[in-house]
């Protein structure tokens, strides 16, 4: 019930044709790197799936983690804007299943952005690369990988954005964490753990490291941890208001 | 049989103590009027009860429920109103409602009801954010009428209305007891009001509960104190006057 809700309460928010934009935008780096500078990429040895990763998804990841951040913005600032956060303080629900629903409605957004960006991806490999083949277990498991090292970033934002209740703020720490972030090096395993910067890694680049195991665990363990933060965030927000 | 009672309670922030010790006594089916200065500590006080705000110390129980440990059974029980109109201003009125209603389980016909109570009716389609200040007022109002709850928490629930709408409001809130068996507790600077609407009263001053008890008993106890009798907002300037010169803080 709370999910449905929690969507409801969405409408003529554009928070939906905010994903939409961003997937677009995003699915366009590729399309728009191939259509200018093909005769670059195919010439290159290896996968045509990695040479294109390699190529675009540091500038799609980009994309990505900036319609994260527009979105929690969003979401959150249509809880203070007209005061809809305290009317739902003092109803018989729990403070931590409507952050439940708020994840889950950007989990499954994201989910399709990233889907919509990896079948682009594969559109662009399949027209370029002569000799490729779409393969469907690959296809999930880039999509599985690249949606589990998004989860961290989501819930941080999520949880930023619920803290502040001036959307400006929310979307000014993103954005610096976002360039932050940027500037950390892609091969150090511990710094490619921390949110927002562990979605710009990709399956074949940790695969290559060996490290898929632990950079899947650690990144599920940084968001049942987050969990918990927005969770202890709730009681301390009640103690001091 | 006291609906809602409270023990010492007491909240402080910082070094500003906005309610200090009071022990309230609301009872059942009962419209008690809750009066007292700005900063007096009312709205802290419901917004207490609500679970807002954690108490500082001392403890209230609601209709014999304890919070924080049955917090959701408390709110289940409560409709309120506090300080200014929460809603989503990006839905309708009537979608504002529904969302209350599902959370509350109540039929469909709830938020045509409430909407119809308040006089919202022909402006459920219309988008909350250009809703007038009567009508945010109006809604909230709605709001915390959906489903009849047994506790009524409204907190000066007539700012912003035309008279005719404070009339309204005034006659529906004066209502509730007999006809829904609610209990009812409300604040308002308007003291004539208060004397209109309120069974019982409470005046607080710095967050100290003054007096309590029924419009006689205040009566009684501003002759017995030698405080003008006349009206209610005569003896209520007295009274908070005394106090303050007790206290030493004249305004």
């Amino acid at each position: 019930m709370i999910f449905s809700l929690e969507l409801k309460k969405l409408k003529r928010t554009g928070y939906m044709p905010a994903f939409l934009g961003g997937a677009v935008l995003a699915a366009a780096v590729p399309l728009l790197h191939m259509l200018v500078r093909s005769e670059t990429f195919i010439v290159l040895p290896g996968e045509p799936l990695n040479i294109l990763y390699d190529a675009n998804w540091q500038m799609m990841t980009m994309l990505n983690i900036l319609t994260i951040i527009l979105c929690a913005c969003i979401i959150y600032h249509t809880e203070y804007s007209d005061n809809g956060a305290q009317k739902m303080a003092v109803l018989p629900v729990c403070d931590n299943h409507i952050f439940g629903g708020k994840f889950m409605i950007t989990v499954l957004a994201l989910s399709g952005m990233l889907l919509f960006e990896i079948i682009i991806l594969e559109l662009c490999a399949l027209h370029w690369f002569s000799d490729y083949q779409v393969q469907l277990t690959d296809l999930t498991k880039n999509f599985c990988f690249s949606l589990i090292a998004s989860l961290p970033t989501i819930i941080l934002m999520l949880l930023i954005a619920s803290a502040c209740q001036n959307m400006w703020v929310s979307l000014g720490i993103g954005v610096i964490l976002v360039f932050t972030v940027s500037v950390f090096p892609k091969e150090n395993l511990f710094l490619s753990l921390c949110p927002f910067n562990s979605p710009y890694q990709t399956l074949a680049l940790v695969t290559e490291k060996g490290k898929e195991y632990i950079f899947l665990v650690t990144c599920i363990a940084e968001t049942i941890l987050l969990g918990i933060a927005a969770h202890k965030l709730e009681h301390v927000r009640r103690y001091f208001s | 049989m006291n609906m809602i009672e409270t023990n010492n309670l007491t909240k402080i922030y910082g070094n500003f103590t906005a309610v200090n010790g009071i022990n309230l006594h609301i009872q059942k089916n009962r419209i008690y009027g809750f009066l007292g200065p700005n900063g007096a500590g009312k709205s802290t006080t419901m917004k207490l009860f609500l679970g807002l705000t954690q108490p500082t110390s001392g403890n209230f129980t609601i209709d014999n429920k304890t919070y924080p440990k049955e917090r959701i059974q408390i709110l289940k029980m409560i409709g309120c109103f506090i300080e200014t109109p929460a809603f989503y201003g990006n839905l309708s009125g009537e979608e504002n409602l529904e969302i209350i209603q599902k959370i509350l389980g109540l039929p469909k016909q709830s938020v045509t009801d409430a909407l119809e109570l308040v006089g919202l009716t022909q402006f459920k389609k219309r988008l909350a954010k250009k809703y007038s200040l009567g009508m945010k007022q109006r809604l909230g109002l709605a709001g915390a009428l959906l489903g009849h709850p047994p506790i009524l928490i409204l907190d000066e629930p007539t700012n912003g209305l035309d008279p005719v709408g404070i009339h309204e409001i005034r006659s529906l809130i004066r209502s509730l007891p007999k006809q829904f068996n609610c209990t009812v507790l409300v604040s308002s600077h308007l003291l004539s009001e208060v004397e209109l609407m309120a069974d019982d009263i409470g005046i607080l001053n710095h967050g100290r509960l003054l007096f309590e008890g029924t419009m006689e008993q205040l009566k009684e106890n501003a002759k017995a104190n030698g405080l003008p009798t006349d009206n209610l907002e005569d003896t209520f300037l007295a009274m908070i006057d005394a106090d303050n010169r007790k206290r030493g803080q004249v305004r």
